[in-house]
């Protein structure tokens, strides 16, 4: 049994508990009977949503932080995206929450492990049961997916935390695992269509940053979320080759999917375009984490004048090739001669 | 040869640790009269009738130690509730403060002395903020109760900078504005200069701040700030040497001042007995050459803050290394950046010291 059989195996055995063949019919029908009308994710597309004006960005002294530890903005009533707190973890990564009909969407978990010290997954949980709320569901009735942009902690950490909820399937930390998650053979150029239920999610891979990257468009908000491959940041290109391939596929897509936003997994950056060093865990004056497809293209063109390593500014983003010891853009502000 | 970067208890007096000690029973040679008795004060009360005149002649070094671990912050920096201002008493009149990471991740040591006519505060920590540091507070505190048991009712205060331009220890400078019988020293170089008398001899000569009976004197040390200065403290042997020399990265401002000042502060050490050198960070990790990056809120496994006076010549043998290059060195006991970004990384271990990966937290 190859895991594609197996995984449907799985959800076929979920959807009818009873092997008797009479009673299941019974089953069926009663779900039916609980289930309520499926949620259109598939008209007057793209669906409207808006992001903050200004995330919560950190506090001067981290002990006197007093945000909540994850930040909840719903973009609409079925998307979710949630920011780490920058007293939690300098990374502060964005997680986007997508609800379909079946199945709810986790993109990045954050970079605090354990439950006690950032209780990701009750704030999960949260946001799953008021969805559920509102839309007249049953939380226990949709999987949890859990998964991440790449295998990098500050996007997995607190993964853990999920191991022990019911109804979840989470993504393994190596290369295979989830290549095999996402049911892919042909890394990274085969794109897989994820239904969420009426909702659609593309994935794709999209190495550079790191080997093990995908990307992800959700097909109902039309929001391309790039990872860490391209963000409002610095753009570390480990491998230029695959990284600068991974662009023109995202490029490729632009020109034939229509998007509403760009969006990276973290901001390092200030609307004057300045610079937030490595590990600053305040930053008053950030940009926003949407990009346009603009700025993507803008992007794709610098980086084509690109040969050698260095950091380059795009105008939206520091693109940092092959630079992982001299990753700051910042000086000594004390240097005299 | 610089002492070797790994924890030496003995070093550290702190006397809990029984491995420190060679006698941890105590060491009957020695006496039972030693000559530090004298600077230290008697609880028994005296019903005197005006302020206790100190002793600060001291043969050596004062008695005192640093026998407390600093707070470090914590993983989840909202979460620490560690005190805002870490005070440690190293003897009765000489305190060294220190700001928690999770307020700012500089977390700069601060130095409170006192004399028998006032009390020198050198630096004053990177949070203007009195709620998140509570700076001013917390010295008023230790200056009433140490008036209190010195019977003085009066405790003129000098606050003096090892850097004025430093953002890393002028912030909290602010908090003592409009402070009763202070004395702040002016921040503008020159003014600066001509206050310690060291207007027409900087980055020669020394000046002299007199606490009463322990005179602190003012070593010019510009290298990281171009108004950069060490103190001198006769009565504990110390050097005061701000981010001039201290365990972590040292950002060269100018590497030619650098030098001079290393050298200037090594002729002085020779002419002074110095027992510890006191920086204002601490950024190593405690095996050699590991450094805590910026911005980390995190620390558990700090190096001890004071470092021995040799370092001094080690210091000044890696600095005319990376003179006039654009580079940076790790050495066991701190790393030079010259010219190069904070946050520069290199692949050249210095030889002959073991690289120990530590425990990374998480």
């Amino acid at each position: 049994m190859d895991r594609r059989t197996f995984l449907t195996y799985n959800a076929a055995a979920a959807a009818i508990p009873l092997s008797n063949m009479a009673l299941s019919g019974l089953a069926n029908a009663a779900t039916a009977a609980a289930r309520p009308t499926p949620i259109d994710f598939k008209s007057n597309l793209p669906a409207i949503g808006s992001f903050p004006d200004k995330w919560i960005c950190g506090s001067s002294s981290c002990m006197d932080n007093i945000d909540p530890p994850v930040q909840v903005h719903w973009y609409n009533t079925h998307t979710a995206i949630l920011r780490q707190n920058k007293a939690y973890s300098y990374e502060a990564p964005f997680a986007p929450l997508y609800f379909g009909n079946d199945r709810v969407l986790l993109l990045d978990e954050g970079f605090v492990q354990l439950r006690n010290d950032w209780d990701l997954r009750g704030v999960v949980d949260q946001c799953i049961n008021e969805w559920c709320a509102r839309n007249g569901r049953d939380p226990a009735s949709l999987e949890l997916l859990v998964a991440f942009s790449h295998l990098h902690a500050d996007h997995y950490a607190a993964t853990n935390q999920f191991a022990d909820r019911p109804n979840t399937r989470y993504m393994g930390l190596t290369h295979e695992e989830m290549v095999g998650f996402w049911g892919m053979t042909n890394f990274p150029e085969e794109r897989v269509t994820l239904d969420l239920g009426g909702r659609d999610i593309l994935i794709w891979g999209s190495p550079g940053h790191v080997v093990s990257e995908f990307a992800y468009y959700d097909s109902y908000t039309q929001i391309l979320y790039t990872g860490d491959m391209f963000y409002r940041g610095r753009c570390y290109i480990s491998f230029w080759q695959p990284w600068f391939d991974s662009m023109k596929r995202l490029i490729d897509f632009c020109d034939t999917h229509p998007v509403t936003h760009v969006m990276g997994c973290h901001v390092e950056i200030s609307r004057k375009d300045e610079d937030y060093a490595y590990g600053m865990t305040w930053q008053p004056d950030e940009a926003p984490v949407e990009m346009t497809v603009q700025q993507l293209r803008e992007a794709y063109a610098h980086a084509q004048k690109i040969t050698e390593p260095g950091i380059y500014f795009t105008g939206t983003v520091f693109l940092c090739n092959q630079t992982r010891g001299t990753t700051t853009i910042d000086k000594n502000p004390y240097r005299y001669s | 040869m610089a002492q070797s970067s790994t924890y030496n208890p003995a070093l550290s007096g702190n006397p809990q640790s029984a491995t420190g000690r060679a006698y941890p029973n105590g060491n009957p040679d020695l006496g039972y009269n030693p000559v530090g008795v004298r600077n230290t004060d008697s609880a028994i009360p005296l019903r005197r009738k005006s302020a206790v005149v100190h002793d600060y002649a001291c043969d050596g070094p004062a008695p005192g130690n640093l026998a407390f671990r600093w707070t470090y912050g914590s993983n989840v920096a909202a979460k620490n509730r560690d005190p805002r201002v870490q005070v440690v008493q190293y003897n009765e009149d000489s305190f060294v403060l220190r700001q928690n990471v999770c307020v700012h991740w500089e977390a700069p040591f601060t130095y409170l002395l006192f004399g028998n006519k006032g009390a020198l505060l050198i630096d004053s920590g990177a949070t203007a903020d009195a709620q998140h540091y509570p700076l001013r507070e917390t010295v008023d505190a230790i200056i009433t109760r140490w008036a209190q048991a010195r019977g003085r009712s009066k405790v003129p205060l000098t606050i003096a900078l090892t850097s004025g331009e430093d953002i890393a220890q002028n912030q909290g400078l602010v908090q003592f504005a409009g402070r009763p019988d202070t004395t702040i020293v002016p921040k503008p170089i020159e003014v600066m200069k001509r206050f310690y008398g060291l207007g027409k001899s900087w980055p020669a000569g020394t000046g002299k701040i007199d606490l009463g009976d322990r005179v602190i004197e003012v070593i010019p040390t510009p290298g990281t700030h171009k108004d950069g200065v060490s103190f001198y403290d006769p009565y504990c042997d110390f050097l005061f040497t701000g981010d001039l020399l201290f365990p972590g990265k040292i950002n060269i401002g100018n590497d030619g001042d650098f030098i001079a000042s290393l050298e200037r502060l090594k002729a002085f050490a020779a002419s002074r007995p110095v027992k510890w050198i006191l920086g204002g960070h601490v950024e190593m990790m405690f095996v050699p050459g590991k450094y805590y990056p910026r911005f980390a809120t995190f620390k558990p496994y700090e190096r001890v803050l004071e470092m021995t006076p040799a370092l001094i010549d080690e210091a000044i043998r890696y600095a005319r290394e990376v003179q006039g290059k654009d580079m940076m060195l790790i050495r066991p006991d701190f790393a030079l950046f010259n010219g190069v970004s904070p946050d520069q990384r290199t692949q050249v271990w210095p030889d002959g010291v073991p690289n120990i990966n530590p425990p990374r937290p998480f």
